[in-house]
């Protein structure tokens, strides 16, 4: 790999900026959202999203601070406000996926809704 | 009309109503025919508490508190349909929180370089190495203001003059990431969730001293820490941000990474130097500060990982604008780990000057189960506990010092009617006696002296003139002690004595133990006035201590009772007295 030079650094982030999508989903992957089970959690979303080719960007991130909240994982779909879904079981997953993702509606009493001012 | 939603959560803090009013709202949109086009959701937190029934319409973002039964109708009526807001009802949400050290944290995926530089990373140093000289840093540094967050707060642009200045053929820069405080994990979080931003203050560090190696000292409990880190300082390599030559410039820099054992004292500097260097984690004197015989002797600038981890956006945003934040003199934010007694216990990062009382109340939700907070504990081991009294103390490094506690590096404890004192006391010194290295007296002495006194207060043995030993032990390892941890060791003692003598004196003159924690100094007993014979106390018991039934009443029976507090938590009519 040739090392990188300012302009470079520019390149790697408009290329990044580029691949951004517009469905993605953020698992919270540090040690206490680990713990609390999101590993399996994360998994289980690749794996759906991938056999119902929904088209949703499952992604990796530290802890967003809500430790008691874990597993806690961010949405964003098109035509959905951005939440924060948190104590996400695999049983809560699968609800995400059906009903968030497949029928554009929230998730009852699971939803984290603590940074919506920003 | 668009898709409306309306989210709902009952904020009180004694009674969760928010099905009930569920189903106030679901009828309100059946009659009014909007079941296609409004959704409605019940959350689980929506970030505001003690304020009743709270609302959010979306997409509009209306936020309204204290909803009444009554309100609903309009609520859907003006606000869903209608899309105006409902001014008496409007709640201005003010964000107690500012994400600065933890911008990235639960945004970057910590293990993908692009996806850090994509979020500006490595701009900062970019752009210092086209065109700032580590002098210029230094004033950037300087008007920042930004003081150390490993403890004891002193100011980052000094500590790099400091070593910039000495001349030498080598110079080191390290991250310390040991943190030892029980009950903190910042750095552990800012080294999992956002490992690039720690790498570039240090890339920044040793540019401006004269650097050309730099360690990370992480304890080898921190796995996942160990390994995003790793895979980080690899990632830097390949680019070429670490090594020769970086970014096309003269400036190279090479990094490692040196696992502690988990050792509180190696998180010392001059300790963590001479484990560093493959030693045994000792103490020594200083002066000679590290800034000028540090690593193998060598010039050396040790820094927080918090610390670390602010540079690149004080450089990218520059000084002025970070010391617009924050108090006098305490600058920019703090990271604090929000533990015990509290609803929502996490990582939240606050602006200096941030009361406890916003901390505890608004971010953390209160008490846990509505009870009453006693105190909140700051500083761990080195620190102190701060009685509810003062929790409208903002946080700084002074304003927490002159309460008898510390900042120090973000641990921060909710106590309450629960927690007794005087454990508290004795847990923190039984941390620093375990942990203390034993190279000086007045530690090794003290520090035993003191745990031994406090444990004959919390088994019911301990005489008055105990209090007047506890502080003039507490005093002279704060004085003579070598290092700080020794002389930090007796300010969880020293503390609770400042605010909380009474407990002391319950457990000396009337042997009890208010909170029912230390073994032998309390039991339990039904009161009978007020109890209303309901039996849950006898069915709870896991030991059948209580004996009787609903037509006579109960009893606990001493002999058979392991304390274990069962009763006193299930009584619903405060009917079981703990003393
Ligand atoms: C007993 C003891 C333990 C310490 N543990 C830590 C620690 O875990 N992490 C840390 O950054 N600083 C710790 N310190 C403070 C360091 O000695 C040093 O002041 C700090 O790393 C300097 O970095 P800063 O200026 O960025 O705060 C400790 C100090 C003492 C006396
Ligand atoms: S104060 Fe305690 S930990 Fe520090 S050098 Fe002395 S014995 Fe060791």
């Amino acid at each position: 790999m040739k090392k990188l030079t300012k302009d470079d650094l520019q390149a790697i982030k408009q290329e990044e900026l580029k691949k951004e999508t517009a469905n993605w989903i953020k698992v919270g992957l540090s040690t206490c959202g680990i713990a609390a089970g999101a590993q399996d959690i994360y998994d289980f979303l690749v794996e759906e999203v991938k056999k119902r080719n929904l088209g949703v960007s499952i992604q990796r991130c530290g802890c967003a601070g809500m430790c008691y909240a874990e597993p806690l994982i961010e949405v964003k779909v098109e035509g959905m406000p951005k939440v924060f879904y948190g104590k996400v079981n695999k049983e809560t997953a699968m609800k995400i996926v059906e009903k968030h993702i497949g029928g554009k509606i929230l998730v009852n009493d699971h939803i984290y809704d603590i940074r919506s001012s920003q | 009309m668009q898709q409306k939603r309306i989210l709902i959560k009952d904020t009180d803090l004694k009674k969760d109503r928010t099905r009930d009013f569920y189903t106030a709202f679901l009828t309100e949109i059946q009659d009014k025919k909007l079941e296609e086009k409004v959704q409605l959701v019940r959350v689980s937190d929506i970030g505001i508490y003690g304020k009743g029934l709270t609302v959010r319409v979306l997409p509009e973002n209306f936020l309204y508190c204290d909803v009444e039964t009554g309100d609903i109708s309009r609520i859907v009526s003006e606000s869903v349909v209608e899309g105006r807001p409902i001014e008496a009802l409007l709640h201005k949400p003010d964000d107690k929180q500012l994400r600065l050290v933890l911008r990235n944290c639960g945004l970057v995926d910590p293990e993908s370089i692009d996806d850090y530089i994509k979020h500006d990373g490595y701009q900062a140093i970019a752009t210092i190495l086209e065109k700032m000289t580590p002098e210029k840093v230094i004033e950037e540094m300087k008007i920042s203001e930004l003081r150390g967050r490993g403890g004891a707060g002193f100011p980052t642009w000094l500590k790099w003059k400091l070593t910039r200045a000495v001349e030498a053929d080598q110079k080191y820069v390290i991250c310390n990431g040991d943190e030892g405080d029980p009950g903190a994990y910042m750095d552990r979080s800012v080294l999992e969730g956002d490992p690039h931003s720690v790498i570039e203050g240090m890339m920044i560090a040793a540019y401006v001293i004269g650097a050309t190696k730099g360690f990370f000292y992480i304890r080898a409990e921190y796995p996942l820490a160990i390994e995003r880190v790793n895979r980080a300082v690899t990632q830097a390599h390949e680019y070429g941000l670490l090594g020769e030559n970086i970014l096309g410039s003269s400036f190279k820099l090479d990094i490692e990474i040196r696992l502690g054992a988990g050792a509180f004292v190696c998180g010392e500097e001059t300790a963590l130097i001479s484990s560093v260097e493959g030693k045994r984690g000792y103490p020594r004197p200083r002066p000679p500060y590290p800034s000028v015989k540090g690593l193998w002797g060598k010039p050396t600038v040790i820094n927080n990982v918090e610390t670390l981890a602010n540079i690149p956006l004080i450089m990218l945003k520059g000084g002025k604008w970070f010391s617009s934040i924050g108090t006098e003199k305490s600058k920019g934010s703090k990271v604090f780990a929000l533990t015990g007694k509290v609803k929502n216990s996490g990582l939240i990062e606050v602006p200096m000057g941030t009361t406890l009382k916003e901390i505890v109340f608004e971010i953390g939700g209160g008490g846990i189960a509505g009870k009453k907070v006693k105190a909140v504990q700051t500083g761990g081991p080195s620190g102190g506990v701060i009685p509810e009294d003062f929790i409208n103390a903002p946080v700084g490094y002074e304003s927490l010092q002159k309460l008898g506690s510390i900042m120090g590096s973000g641990g921060m404890i909710v106590m309450n009617e629960d927690d007794c004192m005087v454990d508290i006391a004795k847990f923190y010194l039984r941390f620093c006696v375990d942990e203390s290295c034993g190279k000086c007296a007045p530690c090794r002495i003290g520090g035993t002296q003191l745990l031994h006194l406090l444990e004959k207060i919390s088994e019911g043995k301990g005489e008055i003139e105990d209090l007047d030993r506890l502080r003039r032990i507490s005093r002279a390892m704060q004085k003579a002690a070598l290092c700080g941890l020794g002389q930090t060791a007796p300010n969880p003692v020293l503390s609770t004595l400042r605010y909380f003598e009474d407990e002391y004196k319950a457990h000396i003159v009337e042997k009890k133990c208010p909170a029912g924690r230390c073994a032998g100094l309390f039991h339990f007993s039904i009161i009978e006035e007020k109890c209303k014979r309901c039996g849950l106390c006898f069915r709870n018991c896991p030991v059948q201590a209580v004996s009787g039934n609903r037509d006579q009443g109960y009893l606990i029976f001493e002999e058979k009772c392991i304390n274990c507090g069962r009763c006193f938590e299930v009584c619903k009519f405060e009917a079981v007295s703990r003393g």
